[in-house]
């Protein structure tokens, strides 16, 4: 792969968005930058804008008022993007799903690439799942 | 201009960028390791610079791709002037235009954070600019000329001896320039700070990779002017840069909720009056 192919993989910067989480998954995700686990060995940054976001981090479920956000984001990114799914309510709208103001889970308003289950998700599985997204981006970079 | 001035020109512009990446990167291993952390690889700079490169995003406006370009023509200019031992007080104004240009691209930008990220970059050029200054007609003075060859080749002497008032004075300039203190400005990879990312936020994609890399030309060129305080062998300027870059990340990390209002109110101020001192002090000997 040429280096700037490389340096797609090396280089994820994260964007974080709460869409209507109880804050756990988001505690969880912050925890993943501490030195605790040190997110930036992978040379992953978490950034507050996403015209700089390579990877965009979705938790808690989707309501009509909050979609419109989503998807103004997710179109502000420049591709290739990659969008995770975080925790149960992210995933599918948990335990939320049949609520009156829910639509369900991220993937109603944007493509998702990767889930990470649990309700809160772990750190390290936040973790993985940024890296699986990664082995995916490679798949697609190596293809074009 | 003879042969070998023109070779150490053109060793100036593609060495600093490349230099200025390896500091970023140090930057970023050694600040990691202060917080109990692993950090990322040293080339981490270089990949992210790369990735930004591959990005493809419309501008927030038209004019900034011309306001980066200027800045990075305008920083890679200081360091060609400093190799090919040119004036230091050109060297010193092209930096300063440099600065300027990036922030007139914020100000083009639609964002808040980047239009008070650029407000405030004013404020940090007027804080810092007036202390580099005095700091290099103090080297100026002692070594009798104002070419960067004079400076490097002043006496047998390290510039330190007859100066040491500014060297809170240059450690204020490279605290500035590697944007990491004070928190509500600094536009670093590090999450102290409050306006997103600065001056920076409205880059992005290709014109925010030229803005790194005019960058890391600008803080080689502080470190080189820092470096003259010892420049009695390269070894030595070497490690004056190493010193300032490693003192000014350890205050970096000790103070980091510094305001932009605690630096234009105290530590400029201060440094200023610190470096004229020492100034006056040179010109009464």
């Amino acid at each position: 792969m040429s280096f700037l192919k490389t340096s797609q993989i090396k280089s994820p910067w994260l964007m974080h968005f709460d869409c209507g989480s109880c804050n756990g998954c988001d505690i969880e995700t912050l925890a993943c930058l501490t030195p605790v686990y040190d997110v930036e060995r992978f040379g992953i940054i978490n950034v507050g804008n996403p015209r700089h976001a390579d990877v965009l981090v979705v938790t808690g479920t989707v309501n009509p008022r909050n979609a419109q956000i989503l998807k103004n984001i997710y179109s502000q990114m420049p591709d290739p993007k990659l969008v995770i799914a975080v925790g149960a309510c992210g995933c599918s709208g948990g335990v939320f799903r049949d609520a009156p103001n829910v639509l369900g889970g991220v993937d109603k308003v944007i493509p998702v690439d990767v889930y990470v289950p649990g309700c809160p998700a772990k750190p390290e599985a936040i973790m993985d799942a940024v890296v699986t997204g990664l082995g995916k981006l490679k798949g697609i970079l190596e293809a074009s | 201009m003879n042969l070998t001035t023109f070779y150490l020109a053109v060793a100036g512009l593609i060495l600093a960028p490349l230099l200025g990446g390896l500091v970023a990167g140090v930057d970023r291993v050694v600040t990691a390791r202060l917080q109990s952390r692993m950090g990322p690889p040293l080339m981490q700079p270089f990949y992210d610079v790369g990735k930004l490169w591959s990005k493809v995003i419309p501008p927030a406006s038209n004019w900034q791709g011309l306001f980066v370009r200027w800045a990075l023509v305008a920083s890679l200019a200081s360091d060609v002037l400093l190799a090919a031992g040119a004036d230091v007080l050109m060297c010193f104004f092209v930096q300063a235009a440099s600065a300027s240009f990036v922030a007139l691209g914020a100000f083009c930008g639609s964002s808040p954070y980047s239009k008070l990220g650029a407000q405030r970059e004013l404020f940090q050029l007027l804080a810092y600019e007036p202390v580099f200054l005095v700091a290099i007609l103090c080297m100026a003075k002692v070594s009798g000329a104002f070419d960067a060859y004079s400076f490097m080749n002043a006496s047998a002497q390290p510039l330190l001896f007859k100066m040491p008032l500014i060297v809170p004075g240059l450690l204020f300039v490279v605290l500035v320039k590697l944007r990491k203190s004070p928190f509500d400005i600094s536009a670093s990879h590090h999450m102290h700070q409050e306006v997103v990312r600065g001056v920076y936020t409205d880059y992005a994609g290709r014109d925010f990779a030229l803005l790194e890399i005019a960058h890391w030309a600008d803080v080689v060129v502080v470190l080189w002017i820092c470096s003259f305080l010892w420049a009695t062998s390269v070894v030595s300027m070497v490690a004056t840069a190493a010193v300032f870059l490693f003192a000014a990340l350890v205050i970096d990390n000790v103070s980091a909720r510094l305001t932009w209002r605690h630096m234009l109110k105290v530590v400029a101020p201060i440094s200023l009056v610190l470096a004229t001192a020492n100034l006056l002090w040179l010109y009464m000997e």
